[in-house]
């Protein structure tokens, strides 16, 4: 049996070149402190994608888009074997993978993995970070159930305010120097058009929605993700600034191969088990089929991850009724995705001074805003 | 309804009792496993000369003295204490059948707990061939313990027909060997003796994390702990599916009900309960494979404790479905879970359920009909549903007008052969005039929920309703 399993994995290493690769591995190491717990959450997220991509192939035998989007979902989940379990199981590690990335990137921000040379590796996971939202903005319509499609309405009609408010407000500017731009004042109402297929979310949404979800978005999603595993690969994980201050002799590490890649695997697995549970105890519901003559339920809301831009939205649009909370919102929104893109260029020295620790407040201040607005936002529906 | 109530809100007393069994079952099986492992692995050390190990089966002794012989007694009184009280009709027919069962459990018991205590403290105190021969007798003892308790819970599953041939009739006791070696004695035996030689290796694995890291012991004994892991993965779905095969068929049909669909999702339960057991048991076996098997010398506590936390799900997601298999009924074809005997299912219907109840101020027929209703919801639906918690009848009645509840209880009430909640809810007993105080009663926890306490409060105090008041 042995010899049989040799001989397969020299045809094999004759042709793909194994034996290459396993040596490279064994000659990478991952730093081993008492933060190398963050270094696991970048391949739990790229597990929980593995496993989306998995059981969206799956659900993609059944699903019909179109008009027939609510009827296919229901087969799956309530008449196909097991459909329910591939249902849940995709919806949940999609919001697990979320998490993760959200853990994941806090994690990377923290240890200040952002500094030279991995500036692109931080720019390319927060595409991949945006992409994620996008996908899980893309994939609740699909079932075009009540909840997905109120949710999706409003999750397009919200964000078009402010921009047709900003886009007037800079038409007005350009108009005083004679230039016509009127258009700017809906430019967010026609992007929504645009998105839905219409002036309301329908059928079609449901096709533009399915064909992001399933062909543009992954295509996409896979080229960065590419790049941001070949950052990783050629840098290899980040020392944390306390680390790094120990003269080399004093720092461990332990091989990536076999020693950090069984770990990973072990961890892999109690993600597993913790989705399975999810998934399994609390299978992801189907709700009514969408009625747009229907009023929208009552506290309806968007998913936990756009809750936090949700309800500074609606608070601003409450202190500042009209234009003003509006465009502040958008204002602030635009700062703090442009500060946090642009921090590795702003603290980009590995000496602790100033800048590092200014870093630090901002993210702590971001985290900390993120968690209470998400909290708010969901206390406030009640 | 000869016993008090025991309303435990929002979680119901189920989920009391499971919450102590769960850890209750972590722990005793452990007291069994590790009872294997222990002489065994004493055994080996000897044989070899190692010294070290002793000294590592020494210090895993007072962590398994501490954990069966403190919270795993502890925790079996307290599963004792609560099922009295959540189940007294259950707990009474057991006693009843089973009393000489458990009074040589009880024997065994106190055998086991004196021999750990002498394991412990004579380590180095006595010849090492009289040291093994305690491990051993406490080994003995501590399966004699799994055995009873085993022919009792498998009892309550399948009864056998020899004993239902007499149950009722006062002659229960003899039939008690066909009761206690009853169709799935065996199988579910062998289950939990690999699911505690699972729990050995699990456990054993805490006490090698705390071996200094790196050392060559650490290594070994990581390895030798993983193998009790292995073996028991290896041989659990064999037992499994045994005990499958012995299950009767309209038990083992409720594991289809959840393949399909999720509707009406009490009743899925079990089929989503099992996926969890058996995810968590092949996760736990991969990631001792790949945290301890592969890397046993830099094993760490918390690698440990992320088994221990895996284990706790497949011991939960385990002690549920076996508890969801047995729907209906409490004691299989005897009993239903909410203490009505089928045998009286015809008398109550004629005569009514409230009859027997000694809990109504002045008798039946001198209190309010949302009264009644309370007491119906008490004896028959509390065993499984809780007014606003777990399996809610806020949540699982809402949007019903009067007419749609009193549909339900019909439907429950009539329990056809096709009728959907047959799998799993016993039959709705009483009079008509009983079943419309229910319907009454339930739908004013849908309608206006602290409207309820109102009314009560006008017909009956609250305390006049409590067991411990009753009690008094």
């Amino acid at each position: 049996m042995k010899t049989i399993a040799k001989q397969i994995y020299s045809w094999c290493d004759e042709r793909i070149g194994i034996s290459e690769i396993v040596e490279l591995a064994k000659k990478k190491t991952v730093p081993e402190h008492k933060h190398t717990f963050w270094y696991y959450w970048g391949g739990i997220s790229l597990l929980f994608f593995i496993i989306q991509a998995f059981t969206g192939a799956l659900l993609l035998i059944y699903y019909r888009p179109g008009a027939e989007a609510y009827e296919s979902v229901r087969q799956i989940t309530y008449e196909i074997q097991f459909g329910w379990l591939i249902r849940s199981i995709h919806s949940w590690a999609a919001n697990l993978m979320l998490l993760a990335v959200f853990v994941h990137m806090f994690s990377v921000y923290f240890m200040k993995a952002y500094r030279r040379p991995r500036e692109i590796g931080w720019l390319s996971g927060l595409v991949l970070l945006s992409l994620s939202m996008i996908f899980g903005f893309s994939g609740y319509l699909l079932p075009m159930d009540e909840l997905a499609f109120f949710a999706t309405k409003v999750g397009l009609e919200i964000p078009a305010a402010p921009i047709d408010a900003l886009g007037g407000l800079i038409a007005g500017i350009v108009g005083a120097i004679g230039i016509k731009a009127q258009w700017l004042s809906s430019i967010g109402t026609s992007i929504a058009s645009l998105i839905r297929g219409g002036l309301e979310v329908n059928e079609y949404t449901v096709q533009r929605f399915f064909a992001l979800h399933v062909v543009v978005l992954p295509a996409v999603f896979l080229a960065v993700l590419g790049l941001h595993l070949y950052l990783i690969q050629k840098h290899g994980n980040a020392l944390p600034p306390a680390e790094e201050a120990k003269p080399p002799e004093l720092r461990k590490s332990v091989p990536f191969f076999p020693n950090f890649f069984m770990r990973d695997l072990a961890m892999w697995l109690v993600a597993l088990n913790v989705l399975i549970l999810l998934a399994a105890m609390f299978p992801w519901e189907l709700g009514q089929p969408a009625d747009p003559l229907k009023p929208a339920p009552a506290g309806i809301h968007p998913e936990w991850y756009f809750m936090s831009s949700f309800q500074v939205l609606k608070a601003l649009g409450k202190w500042f009724p009209g234009i003003t909370g509006e465009l502040l919102g958008i204002v602030i929104f635009t700062a703090g995705l442009v500060l946090w893109t642009l921090i590795p260029f702003y603290d980009n020295s590995s000496a602790s001074g100033k800048r590092a620790r200014r870093a630090t407040w901002f993210g702590l201040f971001t985290l900390g805003i993120l968690i209470v607005t998400t909290i708010w936002g969901y206390l406030a529906l009640k | 309804m000869n016993y008090p109530v025991w309303e435990v809100p929002h979680i119901g007393s189920g989920w009391v009792i499971g919450i102590i069994a769960i850890f209750h079952v972590m722990i005793s099986h452990f007291a069994v496993g590790g009872g294997f492992y222990l002489p065994l692995a004493e055994q080996k050390a000897l044989r070899e000369g190692r010294r070290d190990w002793l000294e590592v089966l020494r210090r895993h002794s007072k962590f398994f003295l501490i954990l069966t012989g403190v919270f795993g007694a502890v925790s079996g009184v307290g599963i004792w204490f609560s099922i009295g009280l959540a189940h007294p009709e259950a707990t009474s027919a057991l006693i009843h059948n089973f009393v000489f069962a458990w009074a040589t459990e009880w024997v065994f018991f106190l055998v086991e707990l004196t021999t750990i205590a002498v394991y412990y403290y004579s380590w180095n105190r006595i010849s090492d061939e009289l040291h093994l021969k305690v491990g051993w007798l406490y080994a003995v003892a501590s399966f004699f313990t799994l055995f009873i308790i085993n022919g009792i819970l498998t009892f309550m599953l399948t009864p056998g027909n020899s004993w239902l041939s007499v149950a009722g009739s006062g002659n229960e006791p003899t039939k008690f060997f066909q009761a206690f070696f009853n169709p799935t004695f065996l199988p579910s035996l062998f289950l939990r003796m690999a699911v505690c030689a699972a729990l050995a290796g699990v456990w054993a694995l805490v006490t090698a994390s705390r071996i200094d890291e790196g050392s060559p012991l650490k290594a070994e004994v990581v390895r030798w702990s993983s193998k009790w892991v292995f073996a028991a993965f290896v041989a659990i779905p064999f037992f499994f599916l045994w005990y499958l095969w012995q299950v009767p068929e309209s038990q083992r049909h409720l594991l289809q009900l959840g393949m399909a669909s999720i509707g009406q999702g009490i009743f899925t339960q079990l089929t989503r309960t099992v996926v969890v057991l058996v995810s968590s048991s092949v996760i736990i076996a991969g990631v001792v494979y790949f945290l301890g098997w592969r890397s046993p010398a830099t094993f760490k506590f918390s690698n440990s404790v992320i088994i221990i936390v895996l284990a706790l799900f497949a011991t939960a997601s385990g002690e549920y479905a076996r508890e969801m298999l047995r729907k209906p009924y409490v004691i299989g074809n005897y009993m239903y879970s909410n203490g009505v005997r089928i045998s009286r299912v015809k008398e109550y219907n004629e005569t009514g359920y409230l009859k027997d109840n000694k809990w109504l101020p002045g008798g039946s027929n001198s209190v309010s009909e949302l009264t009644k209703g309370q007491m119906m919801f008490r004896g028959q639906c509390m065993a499984c549903h809780t007014t606003d918690g777990y399996r809610s009848m806020k949540r699982l009645l809402a949007g019903r007008d009067k007419q749609g509840i009193m549909n339900i209880l019909k439907v429950l009430h009539e329990y056809k052969d096709d009728s959907p909640y047959r799998s799993y809810m016993p039959p709705l007993v009483g009079t008509e005039e009983e079943i419309k105080a229910l319907g009454e009663f339930l739908y004013t926890l849908v309608e206006k929920p602290t409207s309820v306490q109102t009314a009560e409060a006008a017909t009956v105090s609250p305390s006049a309703q409590s067991p411990q008041a009753a009690a008094k």
